[in-house]
């Protein structure tokens, strides 16, 4: 059982602060890093791999500090975010130099329980240069895994994975944490936070904006006020009809541009066609206007 | 453990097109002497000329270069592209991977270049006592080229430029100005070396004291490996964005 543990840690990069005074505990199970991209993720997991030293605060690991300590490599593995490999090498060389470099005590058995549990013993001997992005990250995968770390960490893992190989990976790393494995990783997606992790981290700007059960945070993120911008043959007729509405909490009409306010999402574009209809207006346009995943987060920060 | 790290480091060294270049710089040492024995020269002037071509292009031009493309490459290639990250997320103690590149980047840097200056140095004058020391100095200078140039690799994301400017002004020009400049120059302890193993016919290429240029050798090459390990221990990793 390892705990990774973040005290009020703080890092810059010269007149730029990447993570701003952040505290959080991660462990057995499967934490999701969630935040858009820039947020501080990836400095956050190389400050808890060791790569980068805290500005201030401290990052530790079973609370020995991680920067400086090549010895608890032993105890962890990273899959960076960096598509970058040993071109030179096939998989199986690749992930078998892991385990030699790791120490482990049969290098040759280790290697090929890794390549099994990645599903990848078809093109194990193939050079990796060759690999689509999936298979490249699968082999990363496999190289980190190697040495049964009790803790790994993964940076943006999904990125560049068809469906299924998605779908095989979020096995893997649920197995991986039914046996008590600690395992944290990043995302900028929503949805892959949401079908994996049974805690997520919400990073916006540097700070930590949420932490908790996930269910919690997608209720808040569902509950916030949420605008629509309408286009209409008739938008002034559309926007009083509109008001009349229940689930309708403002209406702005600027510039000839319609926008509506309200809290409830899904009953909102069911009362946007019957009101048309009432105004005599056709509908030629409803978008949601703020449902990029960094308003969201936004608003997470903001409360 | 350790070799994983010697197969891991020759196989990115090899890999590099620029590496294998590096063996036809040797052929043109080669082939400059044997354009020396075809014009028939005397055994004067083949032996002036020959410890000319080993001392100023041998010594002065291919050991550097071929140091500098290969030290700044043993882990500068990896730090360049990312894939340091591998090697650092190992519970290997940091100066055993700087031992290691060193150690690597030393014995091709003597593969690429002993064997030209040996063979362009029988090649042109016959002198099997010349032809060898000139080859053991380069081999005594490979290493601490290639100490300087791995350090400076940890120091500099442009250690390619950097080494190759101070090739070129410091070992090139400033070095041979001043007599106190020549202490802190490979190339004059490289000369010194050639010069006490080459007995007559060496006489005169160095000008610096043997005793001198082992003591300033074996200081430069502790203090690049220092660096080089104080440095690594240190390395940050950022993000692609970051």
């Amino acid at each position: 059982m390892s705990v990774l543990r973040l005290e009020t840690v703080s890092r810059w990069y010269g007149n730029v602060v990447a993570v701003n005074d952040v505290t959080f505990e991660v462990g057995p199970g499967i934490t999701g890093l969630l935040g858009p991209n820039g947020a501080g993720k990836t400095t956050l997991l190389h400050m808890m791999s060791g790569f980068l030293a805290p500005s201030a605060g401290s990052v530790l690991l079973d609370d020995a500090p991680t920067w400086r300590h090549p010895q608890l490599y032993r105890s962890i593995g990273f899959v960076p975010e960096r598509e970058a490999v040993y071109d030179f090498l096939s998989a199986r060389q690749f992930i078998a130099a892991s385990a030699r470099l790791q120490g482990v005590d049969d290098p040759n058995a280790a290697t090929e329980r890794a390549i099994a549990m990645v599903d990848l013993a078809d093109a194990a001997d193939r050079g990796i240069g060759g690999y689509s992005k999936g298979m490249r990250q699968r082999a990363k995968v496999a190289a980190a895994l190697v040495h049964d770390p009790p803790v790994l960490i993964l940076d943006e893992p999904f990125n560049g994975m068809d469906p299924r190989q998605r779908l095989h990976m979020m096995d893997l790393l649920r197995a991986m944490a039914a046996d008590g494995r600690t395992i944290l990783f990043s995302s900028h997606i929503l949805e892959e936070v949401e079908r994996l992790s049974d805690r997520v981290l919400v990073v916006v700007a540097g700070r930590l904006a949420a932490s908790g059960d996930f269910r919690r945070i997608r209720r808040l993120m569902t509950d916030r006020p949420h605008r629509f911008t309408i286009r209409s043959s008739d938008d002034r007729a559309l926007a009083r009809e509109l008001f009349a509405a229940a689930e309708v909490e403002a209406v702005e009409l600027r510039e000839g541009l319609l926008t509506v306010r309200t809290t409830d999402y899904g009953a909102l574009t069911r009362a946007v066609a019957p009101a048309a209809r009432r105004a005599g207006a056709s509908l030629l346009e409803l978008r949601p206007a703020d449902e990029s995943l960094e308003s969201v987060f936004s608003y997470l920060v903001r409360r | 453990m350790t070799s994983t790290l010697v197969t891991l480091t020759l196989r990115a060294l090899l890999n590099r097109r620029r590496t294998l270049l590096l063996a036809l710089l040797g052929l043109l040492l080669v082939g400059a002497a044997a354009l020396l024995r075809l014009g028939d020269p005397t055994a004067d002037e083949s032996l002036t000329v020959t410890r000319r071509l080993l001392a100023n292009f041998g010594i002065g031009v291919l050991l550097p270069l071929v140091a500098v493309i290969v030290g700044t490459a043993a882990l500068g290639s990896e730090l360049d592209d990312g894939t340091i990250v591998y090697l650092l997320a190992k519970p290997v103690a940091r100066w055993r991977i700087v031992l290691v590149k060193v150690a690597v980047a030393w014995i091709l840097t003597s593969l690429l270049v002993a064997p030209a200056i040996y063979i362009s140095g029988i090649i042109g004058h016959g002198d099997a006592q010349l032809a060898g020391a000139f080859t053991l100095a380069a081999i005594a200078g490979a290493l601490e080229y290639t100490a300087i140039f791995v350090a400076l690799s940890l120091v500099t994301s442009r250690a390619l430029i950097v080494g190759l400017a101070y090739v070129v002004i410091w070992e090139g020009v400033v070095a041979g100005l001043f007599a106190a400049t020549r202490i802190v120059s490979v190339r004059q302890h490289v000369l010194a070396i050639a010069e006490a193993l080459g007995g007559d016919a060496a006489a005169g290429v160095a000008e610096i004291e043997l005793g001198l240029a082992l003591a300033v050798m074996g200081i430069v090459t502790l203090l690049a490996v220092g660096l080089a390990v104080r440095r690594l221990e240190r390395v940050e990793l950022r993000g692609e964005t970051a």
